[in-house]
């Protein structure tokens, strides 16, 4: 197959642009970031008439401005000329306002064609778009569109082809006289020379100069000499910004769009579903249900997966059994079941809950849930640097840590997503709840329920606390800026695309993480394990450092099970009824992370043999611990960064040993 | 007046916009830009204002409403 073009998807968010993106490639794209950056890079690939065709998702962002890297990232990836044509998206549904992004390419020397999208909503709402006459104005091939409209891709297909061919250039003349009106354009625009940066005109750079765009500031000065650099700047003084720039881009956009434009009704109706989460009163209660709801809905496209989890599981015992009935090393026996069949149940598991989790994330995204969850915790969220959505990683995280990793992708600004992460870490997850609760009602009876409250307001200072730590590197303070969104109308789901970009993330998940968990267990395993079937490098740490640990309230025996829960929760009580019945650490982990431990006489166990403020200081290091090994995959695979990782798992690991410190200390005044 | 004054289900006309150059850069390319007409639709207490102009519902927040001065529209 030969090579075409490389094509760039430009658009503001709401434009439909990621639905174009998943249902031109499919299955064929990839997730990761751009070079340097911490933006996340998409790109994908699809053949038509025997051409294959390269695909990159731009960065969404209302313009092309200098606010953020991802705008910064996209016009240069544009200018950089490694895209053949782009293509605009535009809501036609709101087409004055969504055509900005089109007034601001204006002038970047890469052809490009105009993708008007949402044409369905647009003819039911009575607006009436003339593509014909806006492609004549502007001089670059114009298509409605609609994603759900079969026929669409056939003529999108054609005009790509045709940009391609005609090398199409939007027709600047006209915005040019506009710009001319604002003080200072002209004399800016005759000192910049043509090709001073490469990919842009002189009409642009001077747009931008009048912008205060510090980005394209600073490359003049660096190309221009410096004579003709300070009259630049003596003519941008006491200019009028980005309002002036801003006004001449929509009095062309309503010219290019002549009558059709006139603004007619501006009278809104809200829609029913708008009245509840916009309330004063329910708009929070109706969210957090929504979230619960889609919670508990994902669970039923997770199902399948997770039985495959649980099926590997089950060929644990004949596989181990077959393997030393031929007479193969325990040492390799071992190693097949206890790390890679173990593993590839693990990952299974997270696949269900990463399918399931994508699935309804994605899909309360794309009908337009998502931005009213912005918009209703946007004050709350904002106090801790993150935005509104990134309540649901930490709802979903009541449930499964792993799930609210994975669900935190929808935050689109790279550091805000990793402080989400970061924050969901400190969530007790559904194992914790489990653990929690049974044993603080051994050793505390009815005060059980303190206990829980205990944790619950742990959990909110350790939050508070951790967006403190990390929330200065990650959000830096020009970037936490207030809310200016669009609250989109609600669109129809399009099942095909959505399901084509969900497996597309199931499946490079499992690529991405089967090596992290495998390399993970891998090193717990041959830390637990000794050939005598006693001892092994953790034991024999444990037993060493148990005057340092016992500082913490954890006896070596809680201090391993606290380790063995930094692997999986669901473990931790297994291991510590191991231990103290005289079984050996490297069997009782491996069989507590199966889910085959015997707690029958737990109860009587713990009580003979560990005291109540250690039990205390048990039950707060495990909670607050590093949730999980899949945790762990899943923050790897949503940061793309091994660093930030690392960074997590220690200030986690450190901060439970201190809350442990703390309740031991207390518990040892109280009893 | 500043925009925040305006009560729910009033109409206004843009006429400043003032604020940092980021802030003048954002409120630009979502639409609000002097002479443009907006409809408010929320304006509670403690939550982002809601206002409805160019066929786009937009949610902003509060503080950044203040460097916005509109002149209502009598209807």
């Amino acid at each position: 197959m030969s090579t075409g073009a490389t094509i760039a998807l430009l658009g503001q968010p709401n434009s439909g642009k990621s639905t174009l993106f998943n249902a031109l490639t499919g299955l064929r794209q990839h997730v990761g970031n751009w070079p340097g950056k911490t933006v996340e890079k998409k790109e994908g690939s699809f053949s038509y008439g025997g051409k294959e065709y390269r695909v990159a998702d731009l960065p969404g962002s209302y313009s092309l401005s200098a606010n953020s890297d991802e705008e910064v990232i996209t016009r240069d990836f544009i200018a950089s000329g490694e895209a053949d044509v782009v293509c605009i998206l535009a809501d036609s549904s709101q087409l004055q306002r969504s055509l900005f992004m089109l007034a601001d390419y204006a002038g970047i020397n890469v052809p490009c064609f105009l993708l008007l999208n949402m044409a369905d909503v647009a003819e039911d709402q009575g607006k009436k778009i003339d593509a014909k006459a806006i492609e004549e104005k502007l001089g670059i091939p114009v298509v409605p569109f609609s994603a759900t409209d079969i026929k669409s891709y056939d003529s999108f297909y054609k005009t790509l082809e045709k940009a391609l061919s005609k090398n199409s250039k939007i027709n600047v003349s006209d915005l040019a006289t506009q710009y001319e009106s604002i003080k200072g354009y002209q004399d800016i625009c005759e000192l910049i020379p043509e090709n001073a940066i490469e990919g842009y005109s002189p009409m642009w750079l001077a747009v931008k100069v009048l912008e205060k765009d510090e980005v394209v500031i600073a490359k003049l000065k660096n190309t221009l000499d410096a004579y003709t650099f300070s009259r630049i700047e003596e003519a941008a003084v006491n200019t009028s910004g980005a309002v002036a720039t801003g006004g001449c881009k929509f009095r062309w956009i309503d010219e290019l769009l002549g009558e059709t434009a006139s603004a007619k009704d501006n009278t809104v109706k809200l829609s029913g579903l708008d009245r509840i989460y916009i309330n004063k009163f329910w708009g929070k209660a109706a969210v957090i249900l929504t979230v619960l709801l889609g919670l508990i809905a994902s669970f039923i496209p997770a199902l399948p997966l997770m039985g495959v989890g649980e099926a590997v599981l089950a060929l644990k015992a004949p596989v181990m059994n077959g393997l030393s009935s031929i007479g193969c090393p325990e040492f390799i026996i071992l190693i097949i079941g206890d790390v890679i069949i173990q593993s590839f149940s693990y990952i299974f598991k997270m696949l269900g809950f990463v399918f399931g989790v994508t699935l309804v994330f994605g899909l309360l995204e794309e009908v337009g849930v998502m931005a009213r969850i912005s918009y209703v915790f946007d004050n709350t969220m904002g106090k801790l640097g993150l935005q509104g959505k990134s309540v649901m990683p930490f709802l979903v995280s009541f449930g499964c840590t792993m799930g609210g990793a994975a669900g935190a992708r929808v935050i689109d600004n790279w550091g805000q997503k990793v402080l989400t992460i970061a924050l969901a870490w400190a969530v007790p997850c559904g194992a914790a709840w489990a653990t929690i609760p049974m044993l603080a009602a051994i050793f505390f009876g009815p005060g059980a329920v303190g206990v829980i409250v205990a944790i619950l307001l742990t959990m909110l200072v350790h939050m508070w606390i951790t967006a403190k730590v990390f929330g200065g590197q990650l959000v830096k303070k020009e970037d936490r800026y207030g809310m200016i969104m669009e609250l989109p109308p609600y669109h129809k789901p399009k099942w095909g695309a959505l399901f084509r970009y969900v497996l597309g993330r199931t499946k490079e998940t499992f690529v991405r993480v089967t090596k992290v968990i495998l390399l993970v267990c891998g090193i717990f395993w041959l830390l637990s394990y000794s050939p005598s079937g006693n001892g092994g490098i953790l034991y024999s740490i444990g037993v060493a450092i148990e005057p340092v640990t016992k500082f913490f309230g954890l006896p070596w025996q809680l201090f391993l099970s606290y380790i063995a829960s930094a692997v999986g929760k669901e473990g931790a009580v297994g291991v510590i009824s191991a231990l103290y019945s005289g079984g050996s650490y490297g069997t009782a982990f491996t069989q507590a992370m199966s889910g085959g431990a015997d707690t029958s006489n737990l109860s009587s166990l713990l009580l003979a043999n560990v005291t109540k403020p250690e039990a205390l200081a048990f039950i707060f290091a495990m909670t607050f611990n590093m949730p999980c090994v899949v945790a762990l995959a899943a923050t790897f695979q949503e940061t793309h960064s091994a660093k930030w990782t690392a960074r997590i798992v220690i200030y986690y690991t450190v901060v439970s040993l201190i809350l442990a410190f703390i309740a031991y200390h207390i518990g040892m005044l109280i009893w | 007046m500043s925009l925040s004054e305006v009560k729910e289900n009033r109409e206004a006309l843009v006429s400043e916009v003032k604020g940092d150059t980021r802030f003048m850069s954002r409120i630009t390319s979502i639409g609000l830009t002097p002479g443009c007409r907006i409809r408010v639709v929320k304006n509670d207490k403690n939550r982002p204002m809601l206002v409805y102009s160019r066929d786009t519902m937009i949610a902003l927040n509060r503080k950044e409403c203040k460097g916005i001065t509109v002149e209502e529209v009598t209807a």
